[in-house]
């Protein structure tokens, strides 16, 4: 029994700990101030915000464009021309309209094109197309989430159909892709955390993309997860203009910076190692071609980008 | 006269006894459990106090990320059935004087304990499609988790068979029972109780490593959570609420695993 109540004082110990602990960050006087592990951080960056200790790291997603940019291999592409192929049994499209279903790939975090309800389905700008692409097919859609770069990558063994997922049409992936025309174009934005006191690109102690060194993370999202959980690792991340405003509007530490550095085209994707898909990728061509005329994908556009009309060519670059 | 002053003298004290005895284990329940509710209830204080947790968030997610434990659940069940299965045939194959079966069970405990979990979840999901297999998320989960603690189950039971005292084999041969019905009627049954609460480690194994082929997109506990946290920038919330979710999960398996235990015991008696 004493020895008992001598342990019965581990316990007590700790509430006093973290009693004391509320005692500190009280001191902050804002009950919602950071969490205190980016206390530290703030004391050790330069507090003229010249920015001397910014580490070169810049965090992209895996398998983006932004990574290729990054490290000087990026070549944006046009889609090709697509002709109207001659009518077969064997199309995927036949399969889709057999099935009564179209399935998607889409990535759950990636506000505001695709991302979670509390109530498990998606909703956002690449949900809004693909269900329409959908409705005009006259088929059903399911959505699967497969990590983007296992969308990137090709060899999706049928287990979905297309991508609507807001994928750059480049060189490298029309080698194992089939794209569309674009259906909306994004410009690549520059963010910083706010703790690195930067403001401008040229506060930058490098330069992008020459001075940088990439890291990534499995999606854009995660880069601004990570600053706002206070790691310390980079202070840079790129991503699309709209993550990024999508991230900031959420309570992330982060500002975009500059001009947007490049304009990217995006489009619906197929699989080229799957079945014939000729018919299918004109289909959803010719549907996009009418969404772009009858305004439905402007009026999306201004629906999830806070007014702005991005279906037709980016300025930037 | 004496004796029975003596036991008239001593059942007082042997009461008395039971009462302290009981006193006191009431009291050690009592600060155990204590223990832990101050344990856990100052650890959820700290991260209150430090985390910056939102409880909207909490009220909003917890339902979605929680809805994962049905596929959790089914995920770890299915999969223990599976490596049961795998694992009862490993096991005799284990113990057989075929060269070939001997073999082929060999390599496979060999294989699948030699290569890493998650090379076999992804294998299973990213590399079969190449060779023309192409398995939804959910089933390629269940059969990477299956397979791969069939392996470590195999051994199990090969122990478990071991262990069957030689005299019970050699008592059932004695008797004129063919070597299947030695296996099935006395060994194994024997071999169970045996390995009970080693096959009860490995399903809260299980649980737990099931939250690899979140990985693969099964929309499991894990999934579900890092999807939620991410996009709403609450990580910590959203890691807790599956840990404890996890946590709850092998404590009440736990509890049905200890009476399982305690009712096979009986017959040691």
């Amino acid at each position: 029994m004493q020895n008992l109540r001598r342990l019965a004082v581990l316990p007590i110990a700790m509430l006093i700990l973290a009693a004391c602990q509320s005692g500190t960050s009280g001191e902050s006087g804002d009950p919602t101030a950071e969490p205190s592990a980016s206390h530290d951080m703030e004391s050790m960056a330069p507090s003229d915000g010249g920015g001397a200790n910014i580490s070169n790291l810049v965090c992209v997603g895996e398998a983006t464009t932004y990574l290729d940019w990054l490290e000087g291999d990026l070549e944006l592409a046009e889609a090709d021309p697509i002709e109207e192929p001659a009518d077969s049994d064997d199309d995927l499209l036949d399969t889709i309209m057999e099935r009564g279903e179209i399935v998607v790939s889409t990535d759950p975090n990636y506000a505001p094109q695709s991302f979670l309800e509390p109530d498990g389905s998606f909703v956002g700008f690449d949900i809004d197309v693909a269900t329409e692409i959908a409705n005009r097919l006259g088929v059903d859609i399911r959505f699967e989430t497969p990590e983007w770069d296992a969308i990137t990558a090709g060899s999706w063994s049928e287990r979905w159909d297309i991508s609507v997922g807001s994928m750059t049409i480049t060189e490298d992936r029309k080698g194992i892709l089939s794209f569309t025309q674009p259906y909306y174009y994004t410009p690549a934005q520059v963010a910083v955390s706010e703790r690195s006191g930067i403001t401008s690109l040229e506060d930058l102690p490098f330069d992008l993309p020459e001075g940088a060194e990439a890291t990534t993370l499995p999606t854009d999202a995660n880069c601004a997860e990570s600053i706002q959980a206070g790691r310390s690792e980079f202070d840079v991340w790129i991503s699309s203009s709209t993550t990024v405003e999508g991230a900031i509007e959420a309570g992330s530490p982060v500002i975009a910076v500059g001009d947007p550095v490049f304009g990217e085209p995006l489009a619906v994707a197929i699989d080229k190692s799957g079945p014939p898909h000729d018919e299918l990728l004109y289909e959803i061509d010719r549907i996009i071609g009418e969404m772009h005329e009858d305004g439905t994908l402007t009026s999306l556009s201004e629906e999830w980008f806070d007014g702005l009309d991005l279906t037709k060519v980016a300025d930037a670059n | 006269m004496a004796t029975a002053s003596t036991t008239g003298d001593a059942r007082p004290i042997l009461d008395q006894i039971a009462t302290t005895d009981r006193r006191r284990r009431i009291s050690w329940r009592l600060w155990f459990s204590a223990t832990w509710v101050a344990l856990v209830g100052s650890l959820l204080f700290a991260l209150w106090i430090t985390g910056n947790i939102q409880l909207d968030f909490i009220a909003e997610w917890s339902p979605f990320i929680l809805q994962g434990t049905t596929t959790t659940i089914i995920l770890s069940v299915v999969s223990m059935v599976l490596a049961t299965i795998l694992a009862l045939i490993g096991a005799v194959s284990r113990l057989s004087s075929n060269p070939v079966i001997n073999g082929a069970a060999s390599l496979y405990v060999s294989l699948v304990r030699g290569t890493p979990l998650l090379i076999q979840i992804f294998f299973i999901f990213f590399a079969l499609p190449q060779l023309g297999i192409v398995l939804p998320a959910l089933p390629a989960g269940i059969i990477a988790l299956g397979f791969n603690y069939g392996a470590y189950m195999t051994e199990i039971f090969r122990a478990g068979i071991q262990a069957v005292a030689p005299g019970q084999r050699e008592a059932a041969e004695a008797l004129g029972m063919p070597e299947r019905l030695v296996m099935r009627r006395v060994v194994l049954p024997q071999a169970v109780r045996i390995v009970i609460p080693a096959i009860g480690n490995d399903f809260v194994a299980m649980i737990k490593d099931s939250a690899l082929v979140s990985t693969i997109a099964v929309q499991e506990l894990l999934w579900r959570a890092r999807s939620a946290g991410t996009q709403e920038f609450r990580t910590l919330e959203a890691l807790l609420i599956a840990a404890l979710a996890y946590w709850v999960l092998t404590i009440i398996f736990s509890f049905f695993q200890e009476r399982l235990e305690r009712r096979m015991a009986r017959g040691d008696r």
